[in-house]
């Protein structure tokens, strides 16, 4: 099978959108290029002396709503093509939760797994060295992603204050929390998606204090949104599962303990009480809210018709194929798109970049209290434009998303 | 029945042979044996019995050869165990009423060092003759070996009979006459060539016993076992101070003996044991022995390391006497083990246990308990004392050291038990732990597993005896727990060098908190961590995945519970207050480990995690890891593997306990393996670009087909676990035998978590010429950690070859579709195999591909490798 190029991709979604908002055809065309990219080699000492080139990118794909925002990526099969789309989806993303942010992306190809810590900061600093013009709290404000970490925003930030001589706290977010960071950003994925499934029980007339939920993949934010699902809203959380197979208990499981059951046996299953299933089973339980917090393409055309769910959240990233999700929609299963489901993660980001501005730090419940006056907000517009122009919740994110880049670039006079 | 024993006085007086006899002579001079069993042997052969002459010693021949005498020559070089083995078959062959003269069996002393093997011998030899009721003749040279030796002789046989001359006469003096009696039986008798005389008046009778025994009471005025008389005579020597000249030449030889004697006659070992040992060093050595005999590999093993480490200069500028832990450790001889079984009526038991060695878990089981109910005599019971005493209520461990362990090209590794002994208690609760943890080690010789192991390797029938290394467990306390900081293996060389920025050449160290027992082992859900001496820094995990394969639990001695157990990690350092936890731990926080600052650990111990980053980093230790590894492996011009403990002191300093070194095999040293350019499209069934072990593997019949998916499947833990026990069957299978047979299975193999991968043993696969572990990142298998632990010494060892195959990958070129659709040959070869058809499937390869067989060539120098169809 032909890979797919992931650019390519990321310009058809836009097409299908152009299409649903009847664009002007030079409009979208506009939108489908990346308005500025930098290529960037970099040399490095390594600790046996030899000297290694790395090759980083950063592509700012529009910055019409304000200063992009995009993670920087360290991975040895790296393309720029992957940072387009990448840089591309972010844009849609903070315009879809109204945030007044851009988007962008960065990666550097390597091999973190190969690389001491001592020559990841050095790459780190070098990666800034080369980009620190093209950067900037009010140009384009970077944050971990794929092999970077809080550490290595922290190098960044750093060497980024020195050149500019001065703190700049905000040129980057995702720091530690006692440098910077933001509190709240642990479960601000989760916590997006938990405020997402909220408003949607409200429209879809579903008690949550009865609801059954089941979550796949039990990682960082499968573990969160079981627990606030749980904790926060009252739902029954009756199955989860991670890539060993599924555990479910019609009773009702305690999120927190089976976490310690995974962290001590590096898997859900066996948890005591619990019937064992496949990750397959799980997809396709009587629930009212099944949340795929894993993989890609787990939801196909092949299993989308027994999915039983009334809502389905996406917190992983694509978790479902356009086929299936034609059938949900079919269906009249509730879908819940990664994109506005899982953009808690990057509204949190930007609190973090208010904040540094501020040089005044909220609370952990400040934090969550804005973070649902914009998932809320977010959700409802989906909500609203998918009935208005009778589309499913993903083509409506996109749309909304693309009409707010677009009226930023015709205010500001470029179209 | 009667038997005539050639002479007629000699029979009047005993009442004549017996069918079962053992007849053991005690003689001055052989010509006196060879007379009686000349008379026996031409009787015997008139009267139309089988005859045979057992010849083993170097002594002028007992018999001539003739006609209705049968010849058989025995080696006893080959030790005790291949001996008795060899016996036991001739005897078995030849079956009942057969009559036997042996060769002087004082001659089997000097080539097995002791008395008390010759004691053995003989005391599983007699009851079987006896069984078979055969007649045998034996001979001894009287007033040579030890008192107790002949007490044990002369409860085992039937008749004993001295023969002696004073002023030219003989006399035949009967010590023993089972089941027969006369007034006059035991007294002396002169003998005239045909008739025997009681010598009954008490004058004569004092002169011919006063001259024929000159110490009645006391113990052997001049013993000919080595064992003793070498040991006795370099004491002599040393006690005798100034004079003591180690370079002279009679001092050299019995320095060379009495090292023979401990380490036994290993070339490439002996080599390196002359270079390196003092005469100082073996009579430590000696004087720390329960009983006699060997100190068995793993001791002679670790003892030379550590002297090459205390010798010489280097250029790692270590001070490795300030390095090194001082050592203390006891070893139990390898005659122990002997005495052991014969006296507890268990050799034949073992005997057939190698021979016939198809030997089920449960059956395993049975045999323990016989072992466990086995008593030790009281002379080795009275060294346990004194030795349990010096250790006091410290604890210890009860390590096998085997003859064959550890030695070059067989590593056993792991195949033996060793036992931890928290040594707890009274004095009499502490001796029954380490009786029974000595009696677990001892079963362990004949576990299946060591039997699958031996027959592979061509030592089925081998000698091997069972010594034991007693050492102090290295450690400290800790709450109520005792272990040490830092434990492991490591290997001078990298063969799990994942990275190009790895240096291969250098070595590798697989590191826990607590006891070592983690390293060795395969624990699933459990991480080691990998330490590449050449690039420290540098794993393969990143984030989150670092937590995930880390150490979690830590193995430990509990004090008052006096037993080994595991902890989670978090639970023993909760209160944060062990001594340089900040060298082991990091703290995950935000999803990625933070390095403790100072000596304090901040955090949540859930979220503590083994990293040993600090110890790289602040302490000389894996510096001075490299330059043990160094200085071993140039030492023994070979790559080495050892096990250590370790503790970190003042200044960031390591000191280092070296419990354990041994010649590294390998992989991949198999001759030429080059990876063929070009092959025909639709030949290729995979690719790997990471091996474990490397070689070329042509024509393979089988392949054992494990889907992943199909596994991942499984309803039930019992057919789980049964495919593991499946996989045996298919292994043992002759017509995969034979035909050469490629595994492939979901995750690790030889893991005994049934999550991880087949729950198969070393000898439910130790057929297979390759191993294929299909490993799907995303599922949490990581095939590589397999390197370092026992089960990849074995596979190593059997050269099998071990690939992982990332069938997601598409540089794999996995032709999914050759394993899925070929037919199942399953139930062709065990019909009665139905309940897992669905889970395994045996492609006949041949049948499947028409007519062609599978080759796999694995290039340990590209790291590549390919599986194609040819």
């Amino acid at each position: 099978m032909a890979e797919i190029n992931p650019f390519e991709m990321a310009q058809k979604q836009l097409d299908e959108c152009a299409e649903i908002l009847k664009l002007d055809p030079d409009v979208a065309a506009a939108l489908r290029e990346p308005m500025r990219e930098v290529h960037v080699s970099l040399p490095v000492r390594m600790d046996d002396g030899t000297i290694r080139t790395f090759r980083g990118f950063r592509v700012q794909y529009n910055d019409a709503r304000g200063p992009t925002k995009g993670g920087i990526r360290f991975h040895p099969d790296e393309t720029i093509d992957t940072v387009r789309a990448l840089a591309a989806w972010m844009t849609w993303k903070c315009a879809l939760v109204d945030i007044p942010l851009g988007g962008s992306k960065g990666g550097i190809i390597c091999n973190t797994k190969e690389m001491s810590p001592g020559e990841l900061e050095r790459l780190s600093r070098a990666y800034i060295d080369k980009v620190w013009q093209f950067i900037g709290p009010e140009q384009d404000v970077p944050a971990p992603d794929v092999y970077t970490n809080p550490q290595i925003m922290a190098w960044m930030m750093d060497e980024y204050s020195k050149i500019r001589g001065k703190n700049q706290f905000g040129v980057i977010t995702g720091k530690p929390l006692n440098l910077g960071g933001s509190a709240g950003r642990g479960d601000a994925t989760a916590r997006g998606a938990l405020y997402c499934i909220r408003e949607a029980a409200k429209t879809q007339g579903l008690d949550l204090i009865k609801a059954t939920v089941a979550v796949q993949g039990y990682g960082n934010a499968g573990y969160y949104i079981a627990t606030l699902l749980k904790n926060v809203l009252g739902c029954n959380v009756c199955a989860v599962s991670d890539s060993k197979g599924a555990i479910c208990c019609m009773d009702g499981l305690d999120p927190d303990a089976v976490c310690t059951h995974k962290a001590e046996t590096t898997s859900v299953i066996e948890f005591p009480n619990t019937e064992c299933m496949t990750n397959e089973d799980l997809l396709e339980m009587d629930v009212d809210i099944l949340c795929p917090s894993a993989l890609e393409n787990v939801i196909t055309a092949e299993n989308a018709s027994n999915i039983k769910a009334k809502i389905v959240a996406e917190l992983a990233n694509g978790p479902t194929t356009p086929e299936a999700d034609a059938i949900l929609y079919e269906k009249g299963v509730h879908v819940l798109p990664d994109f506005l489901c899982n953009a808690g993660g990057v509204t949190v980001s930007y609190f973090e970049m208010v904040q540094n501005f501020y040089m005044y730090y909220w609370t952990e419940e400040e934090v969550y209290e804005r973070l649902d006056r914009k998932m809320t907000a977010a959700y409802h517009a989906v909500y609203e434009t998918s009935r208005e122009y009778d589309i499913n919740m993903r083509q409506a994110a996109y749309a909304i998303a693309v009409k707010r880049v677009v009226e930023a670039m015709r205010a500001r006079g470029w179209i | 029945m009667y038997v005539r024993s050639g002479i007629r006085g000699l029979d009047k007086a005993i009442q004549g042979l017996r069918l079962g006899d053992n007849v053991v002579w005690q003689i001055d001079d052989l010509s006196d044996y060879v007379f009686f069993a000349e008379a026996f042997v031409e009787q015997a052969i008139k009267d139309g019995r089988g005859c045979v002459y057992v010849r083993f010693a170097p002594h002028p021949p007992v018999l001539e050869r003739r006609e209705g005498l049968e010849v058989i020559e025995v080696d006893p070089g080959q030790g005790f165990d291949h001996f008795s083995r060899e016996v036991h078959n001739i005897i078995e062959a030849r079956g009942r009423e057969v009559f036997y003269v042996f060769d002087n069996l004082s001659a089997l002393v000097v080539e097995w060092a002791t008395d008390e093997l010759l004691a053995n011998y003989f005391q599983v030899t007699c009851p079987y003759l006896f069984e078979l009721a055969t007649v045998a003749y034996f001979a001894l040279v009287r007033g040579k070996h030890a008192n107790d030796v002949i007490a044990r002789i002369r409860d085992t046989t039937q008749v004993l009979i001295d023969v002696y001359r004073v002023g030219g006469q003989m006399y035949v003096h009967p010590l023993k006459v089972w089941d027969r009696y006369s007034p006059q039986m035991f007294l002396p008798h002169a003998f005239n060539g045909s008739e025997l005389t009681a010598i009954f008046h008490s004058g004569e009778a004092a002169a011919v016993s006063a001259t024929a025994s000159k110490h009645p009471l006391r113990g052997t005025s001049a013993p000919i076992a080595p064992w003793d008389s070498v040991y006795n005579k370099l004491s002599l020597y040393r006690q005798m101070g100034r004079g003591f000249d180690e370079a002279d030449s009679e001092t050299i030889a019995l320095k060379d003996e009495l090292r023979l004697m401990l380490f036994g006659s290993h070339a490439e070992f002996n080599h390196l044991a002359e270079e390196y040992f003092t005469l100082e060093d073996l009579f430590q050595i000696r004087e720390r022995l329960v009983g006699s005999g060997r100190t068995g590999g793993k001791a002679a093993g670790m003892l030379l390391a550590r002297r090459i480490l205390m010798s010489g200069k280097d250029d790692s500028g270590f001070d490795f006497s300030s390095l090194l832990e001082d050592h203390d450790s006891f070893y139990i001889g390898s005659d122990v083990f002997f005495t052991f079984l014969v006296e507890n009526d268990l050799f034949r038991l073992r005997l057939q246990m190698t021979s016939d060695s198809q030997l089920s878990q449960e059956e395993f089981e049975e045999v323990e308990a016989r072992f466990l109910a086995g008593r030790f005599n009281q002379a080795i019971m009275e060294q346990f004392r004194n030795m349990l005493d010096y250790f006091g209520q410290a604890p210890i461990i009860v390590r096998s050291s085997s003859l064959l362990e550890d030695s070059f090209g067989n590593a056993f590794a792991g195949k033996y038990r060793s036992e931890f002994c928290a040594n707890q208690g009274s004095p009499e609760e502490r001796m029954e732990a380490f009786l029974r943890a000595v009696k677990l080690v001892y079963a362990s010789a004949i576990n299946p597993g060591v039997l699958a192991y031996r027959r592979k390797r061509g030592l089925g029938e081998s000698d091997e005896q069972m010594a034991i290394l007693v050492m102090r467990v290295s450690g400290m306390p800790y709450k109520q727990y005792f272990f040490p900081c830092l434990a492991g293996v490591a290997f001078s060389r990298n063969l799990y060098a994942w990275s190009s920025r790895i240096d291969p050449e250098r070595g590798i160290i697989r590191l826990v908190f607590g006891l070592g027992t983690r390293a060795v082992e395969r624990v699933g859900k459990d991480y080691p961590r990998m330490i590449a001496v050449s690039n420290p820094d540098l794993r393969p995990e990143v984030g989150m995945e670092i937590a995930r394969y880390s150490q979690r639990r830590v193995d430990l001695l509990d004090l008052e519970a006096n037993e080994f157990t595991s902890l989670p990690l978090r639970e023993l350092v909760g209160g944060r207050d062990y001594p340089g936890l900040s060298l082991l731990v990091s703290v995950m926080s935000e999803d990625y480990p933070q390095d403790p600052i100072g000596e304090r650990v901040d955090g949540p111990p859930g979220d503590y995690v083994l990293t040993f980053n600090n110890l790289m980093r602040r302490t000389d230790f894996v510096a001075a890891m490299d330059a043990v590894l160094e200085k071993l492996e140039h030492a023994y011009r070979h790559p080495v593997d050892i096990e250590f403990t370790a503790t970190i002191g003042p200044q960031g300093k390591a000191r280092i306990n070296l419990l354990q070194c041994r010649p590294l095999f390998l992989p991949g040293h198999v001759g030429e393996a080059s990876i063929p350019e070009e092959l025909p499209e639709g030949s290729v069934l995979f690719k790997s670009d990471r091996m474990i072990s490397g070689g070329v593997i042509r024509d393979i019949r089988y392949i054992v087909y494990i889907n992943p998916e199909s596994y991942a499947g499984v309803p039930s833990l019992q057919i789980k676990t049964g495919l593991g026990r499946l996989v045996g069957r298919i292994n043992e299978h002759p017509a995969v035998k034979e035909g050469g047979v490629m595994m492939m299975g979901p995750g690790r193999w030889g893991s005994s978590n049934i999550d991880l991968g087949v729950n198969a043993s070393y000898c439910d696969i130790d057929n297979a010429a390759v191993l294929v572990e299909i490993a799907r990142e995303d599922a949490g298998h990581v095939p590589e950690v397999s390197y370092g632990t026992h089960f990849f010494q074995d596979l190593v060892e059997a050269q099998v070859v071990y690939l992982p195959l990332y069938p997601d990958r598409p540089e794999s070129e996995y032709n999914e579709a050759f394993f899925t659709a070929s037919p199942n040959a399953l139930l062709e070869l065990l019909p009665e195999a139905g309940d897992f058809e669905e889970y395994v499937c045996v492609i006949d390869v041949p049948a499947a591909a028409g007519g062609a067989r599978a080759q796999v060539v694995a290039d340990p120098n590209t790291q590549r490798a390919v599986c194609y169809l040819e």
